[in-house]
């Protein structure tokens, strides 16, 4: 090992886009953890994650036991037409790089600045991994890094060899 | 034996004798030699042979400026023309010259010395250039004699790239680089200390200097450690910064990471700023024989004196027009080297130089014009510059210091201008145009309190500057001497290259007389060391011969990288599985397991292309699968097509404008084949829409294109139509699908179980409903790849294994056999469906493909529809869609051209796709012919190499016309 | 590698954006315009030694598409002549 740092592949989580103004999506999905402050930020409540991905775009991350609650609580299939609300779970396969060297690891694949007076505890962001898409936060000793799940195996490959 | 080590001193550890091999001999050094100084310390004088002339060389630097003697690495760490100043001596290395065989003593290539009036500047461009330079290039690049690639990647570990980021990056750790650290890094800036040698001090590391009353080495070591405390500085030796980007993206190649498995890094680091802290590299002199092994840059020889506690001489000379020489020369004295004398060019010499080495002689007013000797300097010619007696003065090392370059490269990479100064009679950095500053000796900056003052203020950047050590220094002082009038025998410019003052003198007056033009037509500084102690006497030689000052004519451009780097730095892991990006499907395992054939089949998806059984080749799997969906079922993996999820009050609008024909129209729970045109009438795309509700639809796009339609779609909604209310989110991971077709497809839809009515009647082609299908929720949709009975099932990623296998298992009894994308080209060629890399290039339109009902008349515009209107308007002879049969049957490769006649003519379509029909039981085709839907049943005629083949027309449609096997 | 501005996210890597080409002018009404002018809006790509106005769309990022005066001598991002002031 060159790198004292674990590599998990985490099974899905659940996942939910949501596109819209914040008035029209906090008065339709309520129970979600608070909105966040600002660009490529996060908030937290219970296991769930809100993140602020993009302009109108947020990203709800949460244990896969939960989607079925989730479902029908965002109700997608009723939302108002103003707003969108799609189930994502599967399309993303999440890594998580933990210990003294993980950003080490990430820094091999990732374009982003991720010194923590840069990239804090509450900062979420889409960037560049191992060349691929990839959401990007803060989890306990590390970092959670999520590609597009058809491109899972290729990071993995990636991640192997960076760390043999 | 070390012959000539001497006694005492130096940063070597004596206690760490190491063992290495140099063109077949044995020999020792020490831990902290470099190969060079090793090399010297064993009396080894003769290391090169030079690049066209095969000349005798020896090592003439110290660094990477070392103009003279490369070296190939074997073994382990095998890598070519390493200048041998920058390899850093190991136990067990063993090392050869390049440019020479057997050895640079016995050389079979001198014999080139012999002609060496036949190959002047030019000659390759010259001689090599019929039919074609390529053809040439191989055999003279192994006489010239540079070592090759090496044959296997290294089996000791990898090469790593990694992203950083900081608020300082300094280049060089000498003086100036150091106290730049000090100053930011005391400020909490996040600094980067980069060197390229082996430890920080620079040229402290070489001269006999005091700081603060005591060696200036000491300063240095306790700078290292304070700067080592702090968790916002990372020092990086063995570190070259090679290349400055635009905004400031700086490269950066570490030699030896701590990492042992990491054989290099690269890093790329974003810097909010630049330090230039690249200290200066000394000149050579130009006059005649100017290579012989012996002569050296004093500054090289002040290095392997006082650093290597080597003695590369017994008896010496030193040619200089400058100051710094004399500091060289006190140090060569107290060393024990004999000094015979000091050549310097310069009618009157400073006192201060003089009261180095208060007792020497001094031949002010005087040159060296030649120096005399076989395979080592035996003695040089002097006279007064003036004219007058020569003299022949006896010795077997000449110091040669021709003044200080500021090592601007980097500065010059970051586009920061250059002006030249007429008392340093050099280049030096003006003004920057990045977040770029320079300091210290890159500055001009020659004096050690200087470049502590002038780095110290960089690094502060306008805040608190450190307190200046004291320090002693020589003050510089230099008088220009580009070349000696007077030189007898080759004078040479850029040794590495073999580029002498007579080559510069041939290119100007053969009209080559830009400074860039004389680089490229003399390639004198386009070695491995980039002319980095010569280049500046090409641009004097040039400036006397034109009669021009210097900054007239100015220099070439500085490119990265500033040293070779290995390509395996820069390419980082990307190796193998990892060399491109590829996608996968869950069922990728399974396939693998059943012996699928995969392969890349766009926007990076590896899929199956067929199942081979035992036994079986690839047509008769394709055979066979095709069989199966013709006369029972077959089953394959659509997961890749591109897949999105619209939502939004202005979604019908939206598609209205996206699609040829009508969207709007279209019923909740039920789909639509359309087209997609860019704006100027190319077909962009082709797929299928199914509207889940009023405001909510699933679009399809073909695997290929997805990501160009996501960008397409995104760049009008978002810049175009802003007003728009619409919401786009990429599904095409959240829905997989297994594709079941074929007569007895729903059998096996049936057998998997599902409470939705699939029947034709509640669920007719182009419908689709969603519910549960084998107990897993699903959405299966009618819509048909193959021509035959389809049901696309979707579910989520997560269920599709399972899916698939059950699928498998209740089809077994219907004989369901597993497709792949070569079978389904055949099924699609035999129905003529478009695929968009085959039938469609920038010509072709949708009526062309006899897609015309797609294109509304109704709407008034949509995208790409006055330009088909346009470019049709008045155009004949188009290009159309047609089937072709080959007659005789055979296979008629795909892109083949048809001729009239199958004559030598112009072109009058070609040959999109050709497959072998198994309903048909011959090879059938699609083409694009000129008229061709007015030509069905004439025979055209394929021009091959081998021959001709006839074809007949037919319609583009080979199997089921109506249609009725997929609406069945 | 240019570090280009994001209006969401700031600055990042001009790896996580793809080119979108320059500017150019609004589309115009294809009913409404003569085929000269349809032609030129189609063909006529704005392709100055200077400042020109790109569009890049942060692909690997927010998603935003957005525009940047890029200069094309030197990768510089400048100043539009309306960004002034
Ligand atoms: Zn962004």
């Amino acid at each position: 090992m060159t790198y004292d740092a674990k590599i998990d592949r985490l099974p899905i989580f659940a996942l939910f886009d949501l596109k819209g103004p914040q008035e029209a999506l906090s008065k339709w999905a309520k129970d979600t953890p608070a909105f966040p402050k600002g660009p490529n930020k996060l908030t937290h409540k219970a296991s769930a994650t809100l993140c602020h991905i993009g302009p109108r775009r947020w990203l709800l991350r949460d244990d896969l036991e939960n989607e079925a609650t989730w479902s029908a609580s965002l109700n997608p299939e009723e939302a108002p037409a103003d707003i969108s609300i799609v189930r994502v779970s599967d399309t993303q396969t999440f890594f998580r790089i933990t210990g003294p060297d993980a950003s080490e690891v990430m820094s091999i694949g990732c374009t982003l600045d991720l010194h923590p007076a840069v990239f804090a505890d509450d900062a979420v962001s889409y960037t560049e991994f191992f060349g691929c898409k990839a959401l990007v936060l803060r989890c306990e000793h590390g970092f959670d890094c999520a590609v597009e799940q058809s491109f899972g195996n290729m990071i993995k490959d990636f991640l192997n060899r960076a760390t043999a | 034996m070390q012959v000539d080590r001497l006694g005492g001193g130096g940063l070597i550890d004596r206690t760490k004798t190491l063992n290495f091999t140099f063109n077949g001999r044995p020999y020792r050094g020490f831990e902290g030699d470099t190969l060079a100084s090793a090399l010297l310390a064993n009396g080894v004088r003769l290391t090169a042979r030079s690049f066209k002339y095969h000349r005798p060389r020896g090592i003439v630097g110290s660094g990477v400026e070392e103009p003279s003697t490369l070296v190939e690495l074997m073994g382990e760490d095998a890598s070519g023309n390493r200048p041998v100043t920058t390899v850093p001596l190991r136990e067990g290395l063993v090392a050869k010259s390049v440019n020479c065989w057997p050895s640079p003593e016995f050389d079979i290539g001198a014999v080139n010395q012999l002609f060496a009036r036949f190959i002047p500047a030019g000659f390759y461009y010259k001689t090599f250039k019929w039919p074609n330079w390529h053809l040439y290039e191989p055999s003279i690049r192994k006489a010239a004699g540079l070592a090759g690639a090496p044959v296997e990647a290294p089996k000791s570990g990898h090469f790593e790239n990694r992203y950083a980021h900081c608020d300082l990056l300094i280049a060089g750790a000498g003086p100036a680089g150091l106290m730049a650290a000090l100053a930011a890094g005391r400020a909490g800036q996040r600094v980067m200390l980069i060197d390229e040698g082996m430890q920080a001090g620079g040229s402290l590391l070489n001269r006999n200097l005091t700081i603060e009353g005591k060696p200036a080495m000491d300063w240095v070591a306790t700078t290292v450690c304070e700067l080592d405390a702090m968790p916002n500085v990372t020092q990086l030796q063995n570190a070259t910064v090679w290349g400055y980007r635009e905004h400031n993206f700086v490269m950066v190649n570490e030699r030896a990471p701590e990492h042992p498995s990491i054989l290099e890094r690269n890093w790329r680091v974003r810097a909010a700023r630049v330090l230039c802290s690249t200290g200066a590299i000394e000149r050579t002199l130009v006059f005649g024989n100017n290579d012989r092994p012996g002569v050296m840059l004093a500054s090289a020889i002040q290095a392997y004196v006082n650093r290597y506690a080597v003695r590369p001489g017994k008896r010496a000379v030193i040619f200089t027009n400058n100051n710094s020489a004399y500091g060289v020369a006190a140090d060569m004295a107290a060393a024990g080297i004999d000094i015979a004398a000091i050549i310097d060019s310069r009618e009157t010499v400073p006192d201060a130089a003089r009261a180095a080495v208060p007792k020497q002689e001094i031949l002010s007013g005087h040159v060296v014009y030649s120096t005399h000797g076989g395979r080592l300097v035996k003695a040089v010619s002097v006279m007064p510059s003036n004219g007058g007696a020569t003299r022949r003065i006896a010795c077997d090392l000449l110091a040669v210091s021709g003044g200080w370059n500021p090592a601007v490269h980097l500065w010059s990479q970051s586009r920061g201008t250059l002006a030249y100064d007429e008392a340093l009679s050099t280049f030096r950095p003006d003004t920057p145009v990045q977040n770029a500053i320079s300091a210290g000796a890159a500055n001009g900056d020659l004096t050690l309190a200087d470049a502590l003052r002038s780095g110290a203020e960089a690094g502060a950047g306008g805040g608190k500057t450190p307190e200046i050590p004291a320090s002693d220094d020589l003050p510089y002082a230099v008088e220009p001497i580009w070349r000696v009038e007077q030189a007898r025998g080759k004078a040479f410019l850029d040794m590495q290259n073999d580029v002498s003052v007579d080559d510069v003198h041939l290119a100007l007056r053969e009209g080559y007389d830009n400074v860039e033009h004389v680089k490229r037509y003399t390639t004198g500084g386009m070695g491995i060391d980039q002319g980095k102690v010569g280049n500046i006497n090409i641009i004097g030689t040039v400036a006397i011969q034109k009669g021009l000052p210097l900054d007239e004519v100015g220099t070439t451009t500085f490119r990265a990288p500033y040293t070779p780097v290995s390509f395996g730095a820069i390419g980082g892991i990307r190796e193998g599985s990892v060399s491109l990006p590829y996608r996968h499907t869950p069922i990728t395992a399974w396939n693998l397991a059943n012996g699928a054939f995969m392969y890349e089949s766009g926007a990076r998806w590896r899929r199956p292309g067929y199942f081979p059984r035992t036994g079986e080749g690839f047509q008769d799997a394709v055979n066979r699968e095709c069989r199966a969906v013709r006369n029972d079922v077959g089953v394959y993996d659509g997961s890749p097509l591109g897949t999105f999820e619209l939502k939004g009050r202005d979604v019908d609008k939206f598609l209205d404008h996206l699609y040829t024909n009508i969207m709007s129209t279209l019923k909740p729970g039920r789909a639509r084949y359309g087209l997609m045109l860019s704006d100027d009438g190319l077909v962009a795309d082709d797929g299928v829409a199914l509207r889940l509700s009023k405001d909510r639809w699933i679009i399809s796009t073909s695997t290929g294109h997805a990501d160009a339609m996501n960008a397409h779609m995104e760049e009008i909604l978002q810049t175009e139509f802003p007003d728009y209310n619409v919401f786009i989110t990429t599904v095409t991971s959240q829905w997989n699908n297994v594709t079941i077709c074929g007569p007895k497809a729903r059998e096996v839809m049936e057998a998997l179980g599902t409470a939705i009515d699939i029947s034709p009647e509640t669920l007719p082609f182009m419908a689709f409903a969603d519910g549960h299908v084998a107990g897993i929720p699903a959405r299966i949709v009618r819509v048909s790849f193959t021509g035959e009975l389809s049901f696309e099932v979707n579910v989520a990623p997560r269920d599709l294994l399972a899916l698939w296998e059950m699928t498998l298992e209740v089809g077994a009894p219907f004989g369901i056999a597993p497709i792949g994308s070569e079978a389904n080209h055949v099924l699609r060629v035999e129905k003529g469906f478009l695929s968009l890399g085959h039938e469609v290039d920038g010509p072709i339109d949708p009526y062309d493909l006899g897609l015309g009902w797609a294109m509304s008349k109704k709407k008034a515009d949509y995208f790409g529809k006055r330009s088909v209107a346009l470019r049709r308007d008045g155009t004949t002879n188009r290009r159309e869609l047609v089937g072709v049969i080959p007659e005789p049957d055979r296979m008629i490769p795909e892109g083949a051209p048809l001729t009239p006649g199958g004559e030598r003519k112009a072109t009058e379509g070609f040959v999109t796709a050709c497959v072998y029909s198994t309903v048909h039981d011959r090879w059938v085709g699609l083409a694009l012919l000129e008229n061709g839907h007015s030509r069905h049943g004439e025979t055209v005629h394929v021009r091959l190499n081998e021959g001709v083949i006839p074809a007949r027309v037919t319609p583009p449609i080979h199997y089921d016309p109506e249609g009725e096997r997929l609406r069945s | 590698m240019m570090n280009i501005p994001c209006p969401f996210c700031g600055p990042r890597n001009e790896a996580e954006f793809a080119f979108g080409g320059p500017v150019k002018p609004h589309r115009p009404d294809p009913n409404a315009v003569s085929e000269v002018e349809w032609t030129q809006y189609i063909t006529t790509v704005p392709n100055p030694l200077g400042p020109v106005e790109e569009r890049w769309w942060h692909v690997k990022g927010c998603g935003t598409w957005l525009t940047i005066w890029r200069d094309t001598r030197t990768h510089d991002i400048v100043e539009g002549p309306g960004d002034a002031g």
